[in-house]
This record gives C-alpha cells, structure tokens and sequence, in this order.
C-alpha cells in the first residue's frame, strides 16, 4: 500500500468528498490541515500546482479534488464497474461541477464569505441552478433503480452529490423540501456504514 | 499505449453529436482518428433549428454527446476520458491517468475563468475583445500556462504533458492553442514547452490524414 497524504484546508469543503472516499475504501491516509496561515508558505514552496486538495502518493502529487476521487475510488471498486459505467459517474460529477459554478454565488453570500442580499441571490442564482441540476440527478436515480446514481453500490459520485447535499441543507433551511428523493439518496450513502463512522468522529 | 484496452471483443457502434465547431468536442474527435475507429461523426450546426430539438433528447442539455451502441453519454471530458481509455491515451498508470485528469479539470477551471474573452473572439456574443483579452484572457492564461510550461518541464520536455505517450489532455491543449492562436497571434508565445506539446500532437502521423483534411474552424 503506498502511503497517501492528503492536503487540503481543516474544513469539509472540497476535502470532504476525497476523505470519505478513502474512508469506504478502507484506506489509510494521513489527513494533513495546512490552515491558511501555513498555506503561504506552502503554496509557494511545496507544491507546483498553487492549490489544494492535494494528494500525495509517495512524494508525487496530485491536484484536483475530482482527479484524487477518481484515482482513489477507481483503484478500490468505487468507480463503477465497467468503462461506461465509470464514464457516467464522471459525467455526473462534472455536471455536478456545471451545477456549483452558479450555485455558489448565492451559496457564498448565504455562507457570509461574499456581500449581497441573501433573498436576491437565493432568487437570482440559488433556485435556478438548483432547479436545472437535481431533476437530471432524481431522474438519474429513478432510472438507475438501486436508489444510488450509477450501477448497483456505491460510487465517488454518490458521495460527492450527498456530501454538497448535506452542505447546503445544514445552511439554506428547507432548500430541498420538494427533492424528497434527493434527501432520500443523501440519506442512504449517509447511512452506509465506513461512511457513517467518518461522519461521527470528524 | 496505455494499460487500458477495448473493452470487448467486438467494436461498439460510435456515435459523436456536437456543433460544427472544435470546441470542447474536438479532442474526442481526434481521440476517434489517431485510433484510427470508425465513428459517425454527427455534426449540428450552431446556430440553426436542429439544437432546439435536439437539446431535449440530450442527458443535460448539452452536447457533445457520444453515443455508444445508442447509449448515450454526456459531458465532454467524460466522453474524452472514456474514448481515452478505450483506445490507450489515458495515461500508462493509475498515477499517470490521475494527473492527466488533473490537468483536464485544471484546464475546464480555466475555461470557466477565460469564458467572457472566449465567448466574444468566437463571435458568441458581442464585447470589447481588446479589453476583454486584458482583463480576463491574459490573467486566465498566465495561471495556466504557466502552470503547464512547468508540468511539461518536470516531464522531460518530451513533447507530452504527462508521461512519454500522447494522452487526451495533449490533444486537448493542442487544439485549444489553435483557438487562442486564431484570437490572438503569439498568445502563448512565452509558453515554449507547451507549444512544443502542440507541435507533437498536431505532427502525430496518426493524425496527419484527418487533420489535412478537416474544416479550418476559427473556434
């Protein structure tokens, strides 16, 4: 087993996903928080690529949050389990990244990290990307039939969609009320039993 | 090539709908052409009727989509990635393959960022171009590139980003620098180590025969 190393801010954010990934593995890793004090000097001097999650595999890195989900959970099942299969759980999570490029501007003044009028933005850009994106993931799960998004158990990007589910329901109050099978898939991948136990003790 | 093969014994039917621009499609384009499989090469024109119809039998809206025996698949990194590892230009190991995929997301962040500039030199949408290509063109491409002129150095200068062998995300930069080429002569110039990735992938004898003869697109 090689020894894995993971950077990334000493929140969830885009460290979430990757780390429960690891944790349904079953995969040792170390869990490094460089706060943003240390992330200066780090940046400038530890890794070419100037950001983070970052991944290290005996001393050679990886950028990209998307990029060290994939590597992980392709090595351990969790990647679907053909070719088209795992290009479907990539079109999903990329989707997904459609999805969050508008989101996060009104997500980012709810969190208070931007100015603006927090109605406005839930009306302007929270409610639209919300309402183009989660009908194509119900109609997915529907389809799909196993109450996951892709093939028969679990894979990266059930993870990912639960974990920015989670998020944004801790914070926007009631914003999937009429996603029922939405919450239902979150709660499901939630419930599944490595993922369970990193929820509890992070 | 790489690790990864064809996955069965008998070639699925391919099937690639996109706009009659490279793009974002034109990387599994080429992916089709440098391993030499047959594929219908579906193109919609971009500004005609066709799309309004056919957007609504598309997985999210969006194309390119490739359809593979009739299945479709959408997102245009997802559909590289998988021609990619079907035909042995992923990456030839699972590291390899994840930093080449970190460069694809890398390079889809960029995108996003240099989107306003690309979206007026394509003639998308009206703008000031010179002001644009100022503002966020430059400043998008001196994040990247310069973070790609070293990735290939680190690599060994060898005309590949990752690795010794042509992947999609050579194919992806080559085509892209084409694009910026077009807006703008000498855009990359100060990108030696790249351009040198465009000069290999563009020289691949594989795809001498296709790229002699495909429509001069602008974008």
């Amino acid at each position: 087993m090689p020894a894995y190393k993971f950077y990334y801010f000493p929140i969830r954010g885009l460290g979430e996903a990757p780390r429960q990934i690891f944790a349904l593995a079953g995969v040792e890793f170390e869990n490094i928080g460089i706060s943003d004090e240390k992330w200066e000097t780090f940046q400038k001097t530890e890794t070419p690529f100037g950001q983070m999650p970052l991944l290290e595999v005996d001393g050679k890195q990886i950028p990209q949050s998307f990029a060290i989900c994939r590597y992980i959970a392709s090595q351990h099942g969790l990647a679907g389990k053909t070719p088209f299969e795992a290009a479907w759980v990539d079109a999903l999570a990329d989707q997904y990244k459609d999805f969050n490029n508008d989101f996060k501007k009104f997500f980012y003044v709810q969190l208070g990290f931007e100015d603006g009028d927090k109605e406005e933005y839930k009306k302007e850009h929270g409610i639209p990307a919300r309402d183009k994106f989660f009908p194509l993931i119900v109609k997915q799960i529907k389809d799909n039939g196993s109450g996951l998004l892709v093939g028969s158990s679990a894979t990266w990007v059930d993870i990912l969609i639960a974990e920015a589910v989670s998020r944004i329901a801790e914070n926007v109050p009631g914003f999937f009320e009429s996603y029922p099978e939405i919450i239902a898939h979150q709660q499901k991948v939630h419930s599944i039993p490595q993922i369970k136990k990193w929820i509890e003790a992070r | 090539e790489g690790p990864f093969r064809h996955s069965s014994s008998v070639m699925p039917a391919y099937k690639l709908v996109y706009f009659d621009v490279r793009g974002l499609g034109e990387v599994s384009r080429l992916l089709f052409h440098a391993s030499k499989t047959p594929f219908e090469d579906y193109e919609v024109a971009l500004n005609g009727d066709e799309w309004t119809t056919l957007k609504q039998k598309t997985p999210f809206g969006k194309m390119p989509v490739l359809y593979v025996d009739g299945k479709p698949l959408a997102q245009s990194f997802a559909i590289a990635r998988y021609l990619a590892r079907e035909f042995g230009f992923a990456g030839n190991s699972p590291f390899e393959c994840a930093l080449v995929d970190a460069l694809g997301d890398q390079f889809k962040d960029y995108w996003v960022e240099m989107f306003p500039f690309f979206a007026v030199g394509a003639g998308l949408k009206e703008g000031d171009q010179k002001a644009l290509q100022k503002e966020v063109g430059e400043p998008a491409r001196d994040t990247f590139f310069t973070m790609l002129e070293r990735v290939a150095k680190e690599n060994g200068s060898n005309g590949h980003l990752v690795g010794d062998s042509l992947t999609w995300i050579d194919l992806a930069i080559a085509d892209h620098i084409i694009t910026l080429q077009n807006f703008s002569a000498g855009f990359v110039d100060a990108f030696p180590t790249v351009l040198a990735v465009r000069e290999k992938a563009m020289n691949d004898p594989r795809l001498k025969e296709y790229l002699d003869s495909r429509p001069v697109r602008h974008f």
